[in-house]
């Protein structure tokens, strides 16, 4: 097996452009699909370049998983997983992997956990029986439970109470989703943190943390029929979840729909000189067809020196803002479209945020055209080549597919429909998004 | 706990043995006055520029003026305004980044190959014909100072630049590079324009990666960017540091943590001929969740998230330092923790299992440097500019692998010497009194550092 990557100079209008062939079609990616009876599923991809490779781990839970009282569960367990199994017990495996040059570590968002390690190709086997030994026999160390409860304190502390924006950034979720589950904090609340119990994050563990829940990404200088092989045997033994297909089907998505019908504006006192602030539209969830023109419209009104909103508040004889950025963020369940910034000292909150709301309205006739769409559309291309220069790049693309759409190959309509965007496409979905009940919070010291 | 010591060196250093086929991949060229270092990527259909220039911020006459005269070289030519080369390198998504450090700077171009010609010669226009229009400077100046203003957003990065300014406060390298409240008004156009001139005239060398048909980039150069390297920059002589004999205590507003910097800096004849020991002992500190510091605060005892050590150089400074952070009541203790494994390691306390860990770290750690051609060449630069030969990166797995316990104690004892260490602590003014146990302490104002 072999990674193969063919791309031409496509994403028409740009140049000279002389194949047919639309950009899906030129990016093959060579991946060996493997399918346990116990439901896991595992991805290769060998790229025998340098003697490395990357493994990353998917589990399908996250914060939306989680109910009141237990917030913060999920990104807790993320830290207990390091804590010691069975047979690598306590604190052995950061030995392992990085005593042989490897790193290793782990996210955890709204949706999905995710484990990853870098290593050199020589030590597949072992991390395979490292991950399989944490998925089956997590060890949940009542000792060392307690004493990480304070690691993620001060994680939480350094991320959020301690920052700002990740006030600014938890204050927007908190009111947009409000009584959704994407409302609830991710790293937990404090009173959640300090009082969750050991039994509480073991039974929560069973539950998600199970082969017919997880996705295996291997890519790099892989024996592929070996690696299956190695699979089958270290994970094919360890039984599947018989709760968590349930536990999935209980979130419909309708419960992820916000709920304000007006316009929300929240001023958050914070210890920021300068206000900061995020304004929010809710959208749609992943995959769904108008989320491609938002995420067109995110660039050309937010990325790069010559976006909208830097023209219009920043690159100016008295700038407004010092920052200013959009973006279309698609969840599972749900997604949302926002636009953030720091504003200089003197700006009136009030009027700014009206002035904002109006500019975006007028966006949708003045900054949508073909030349903006095909900026975004070569912008996107020369990302997409950044995000698959490396083994765990590509091993990210795919594992994100597999996991939110349950197929990797999405990528292609994926593709397909970034280059079918029309002006039409992008005009029509500005005009609807900056049409809804919004949410604008912002963080400054002069707030009471 | 067995297993995790039986890593095969030798198997790790058979994995490393590629190197040298690297360094076989790298082709040194003179196009004019400009040095090349080339290596081909033909993966993707994308070149990367990466021009170094000999001089920094410390040829500057006041802090900021080389990092301003780059930030601004896309505000204007004498042809097109800010917005119109704003939306050219957009359109055809075209990265243009640069970074300022005392000693050089570096200007890099990425982009689709089929394009490097527009891009490029666009690039040459602004090294050639950049105004800086005083519009668009105070415009500049005004954000600048507000984002400066607001640094105190981020405990972390405030900490860093007043530890830098702190702890260098006896050399020129403690100046910020990318200048102070008080310097941002003495940038002007005249001023830059001739910052620019200057570094159009001085040593430049081109590292370059791509296809292989971006040899065309050589004519683009020559005819339109017309750089010569007619000037070379001074070398500075820095006296080691002196004894440090307090802790700086930075109050900020609504702390309820503490962040921590305790290091020092290094000169070149303490660090010369050894900077693999150095790179060993750091990673030894505070590289990744099994080095010595993460065990003691972390995974021991719950006081931080995360502890880094570093010791870095560039060619005639380096600096050796930790970075953590704690609760504020915890603060006191983290020094004197970190004043204890400084101590232990100095006296050879640590096993040899510990020892053979941090070298099958490093060896096996050696191939991911080279997953990424920009990161490779990257390392090819740092290398250029120290003027070490090549040849000790192909060997490092061999020199990590000849190194003793003794020669880890010793690097220890050279770059964190606790009597020459300066401390600095931003958290809540509170801490003054659990942090004099440890030293005197003196209060600073963050203010005074931006």
């Amino acid at each position: 097996m072999k990674f193969w990557f063919v791309l031409f100079a496509l994403l028409m209008g740009c140049s000279s452009v002389k194949e047919n062939k639309s950009l899906s079609e030129n990016i093959h990616i060579d991946v060996e699909e493997l399918k346990l009876d116990n439901g896991m599923t595992a991805l290769i991809v060998s790229n025998p370049k340098l003697p490395i490779f990357s493994l990353q781990l998917f589990y399908k839970v996250g914060g939306k998983n989680e109910v009141p009282g237990i917030t913060g569960a999920s990104h807790f367990l993320e830290h207990m997983m390091f804590k010691g199994a069975k047979k690598y017990g306590a604190n052995t495996m950061d030995f392992i992997i990085e005593g042989s040059g490897g790193s290793t570590n782990a996210y955890t968002t709204n949706d999905q956990t995710v484990y990853y390690e870098n290593l050199p190709s020589s030590e597949l086997d072992k991390i395979l029986d490292i991950e399989s030994d944490r998925m089956e026999n997590l060890l949940l160390d009542t000792d060392a439970f307690n004493k990480e409860r304070e690691v993620v304190l001060e994680e939480r502390k350094m991320r959020y109470e301690n920052s700002p924006r990740g006030q600014l950034y938890l204050e927007m979720m908190q009111t947009l989703y409000k009584g959704t589950p994407y409302g609830r904090s991710v790293i937990g609340d404090i009173p959640d943190l300090k009082s969750v119990t050991r039994e509480q994050i073991f039974k929560y563990f069973k539950r998600f943390y199970a082969p017919n829940n997880a996705t295996l990404i291997l890519v790099g200088d892989i024996d592929v029929s070996r690696a299956k092989h190695i699979i089958k045997e270290k994970f094919g033994k360890i039984p599947s979840s018989p709760s968590v297909e349930e536990a999935h089907k209980e979130l419909k998505d309708e419960d992820f729909v916000p709920k304000e019908k007006v316009d929300q504006v929240i001023a958050k006192k914070g210890e920021s000189p300068s206000p900061i602030f995020m304004l929010a539209f809710p959208t749609y969830k992943a995959g769904h067809h108008k989320g491609y023109a938002l995420d067109v419209l995110s660039s050309i009104i937010g990325s790069g020196k010559s976006a909208s909103l830097v023209n219009q508040y920043i690159l100016i004889d008295k700038p407004i803002a010092t920052s200013m950025y959009s973006a279309h963020q698609s969840l599972e369940k749900s997604g949302f479209f926002f636009i953030g910034g720091e504003l200089v000292r003197g700006v009136k909150l009030p009027e700014f945020r009206l002035d904002l709301v109006s500019k975006l309205k007028g966006f949708c006739q003045s900054e949508i055209t073909e030349r903006s769409i095909q900026k975004v559309k070569n912008n996107y291309l020369t990302g997409l080549y950044g995000g698959l220069d490396t083994n765990a790049g590509l091993g990210s693309f795919l594992g994100e597919r597999q996991l939110i759409f349950n197929d990797w190959r999405f990528y292609k309509q994926e593709l397909d429909m970034y280059e079918k965007v029309t002006v039409k496409d992008v005009k029509a979905e500005c005009e609807e998004v900056f049409a809804k009940p919004s949410v604008f919070v912002s963080v400054w010291n002069m707030h009471k | 706990m067995k297993k995790i010591f039986s890593i095969s060196l030798l198997s790790l250093l058979s994995t490393a043995a590629f190197g040298a086929s690297f360094l076989d991949s790298i082709e040194r060229m003179k196009w004019g006055d400009l040095d090349v270092v080339w290596v081909e990527d033909s993966k993707f259909p994308r070149f990367n520029a990466a021009f170094y220039f000999q001089g920094g911020s410390l040829s500057d006459p006041f802090s900021g003026l080389t990092q301003g005269t780059f930030d601004q070289m896309a505000s204007g030519t004498s042809k097109e305004s800010q917005r119109e080369i704003a939306e050219f390198f957009d359109f055809y998504g075209a990265d243009l980044k640069h970074s300022v450090t005392h000693e050089y700077s570096v200007y890099s171009v990425q982009g689709l190959t089929k394009d490097i010609e527009p891009v490029m010669s666009k690039v040459c226009d602004l090294f050639t014909d950049a105004q800086y229009p005083q519009k668009e400077l105070s415009s500049y100046l005004s954000r600048a100072k507000s984002q400066l203003k607001n640094l105190v957003t981020s405990h972390s990065a405030l900490a860093d630049r007043i530890f830098r300014q702190i702890s260098l406060t006896e050399t020129p390298y403690a100046t910020p590079v990318e200048g102070t409240l008080a310097t941002f008004d003495k940038l002007n156009p005249v001023g830059m324009k001739e910052r620019l001139a200057e570094l159009n005239k001085t040593k430049k060398v081109l590292y370059l990666s791509g296809p292989s048909d971006i040899s065309k980039l050589k004519d683009i150069l020559a005819k339109k960017c017309k750089w010569t390297s007619e000037t070379t920059v001074k070398r500075l002589e820095l006296k080691k540091p002196s004894s440090q004999s307090a802790i700086y205590l930075v109050p900020v507003p609504g702390a309820n943590q503490a962040q921590i910097r305790i290091g020092r800096y290094v000169i070149p004849s303490e660090i010369k001929g050894k900077y693999d020991h150095f790179g060993f002992l750091a990673g030894f500190l505070g590289g990744g969740f099994t080095s010595k510091l993460v065990q003691e605060l972390r995974v021991k005892r719950g006081l931080t998230y995360s502890a880094g050590a570093y010791v870095s150089m560039q060619r005639d400074y380096g600096r050796a330092g930790i970075m953590t952070f704690s609760k504020n009541e915890s603060a006191a203790e983290v020094i004197s923790l970190i004043r204890d494994v400084f101590l232990d390691i100095s006296a050879g306390k640590f096993t040899p299992e510990e020892f053979k860990h941090q070298q099958g770290h490093q060896i096996g750690g050696f191939s991911f440097g080279f997953e990424e051609t920009n990161a490779f060449l990257s390392q090819i630069m740092l290398y250029d500019h120290q003027e070490r030969n090549l040849q000790e990166l192909v060997n490092f797995p061999e020199l990590i692998a000849s190194l003793t316990p003794e020669a880890l104690k010793q690097a220890n004892l050279e770059a964190f010497p606790w009597e020459r260490l300066t401390i600095v602590v931003i958290g809540d003014k509170s801490l003054e009194k659990s942090l004099s146990r440890i030293r005197p302490v003196r209060i600073l104002n963050y203010q005074d550092y931006l």
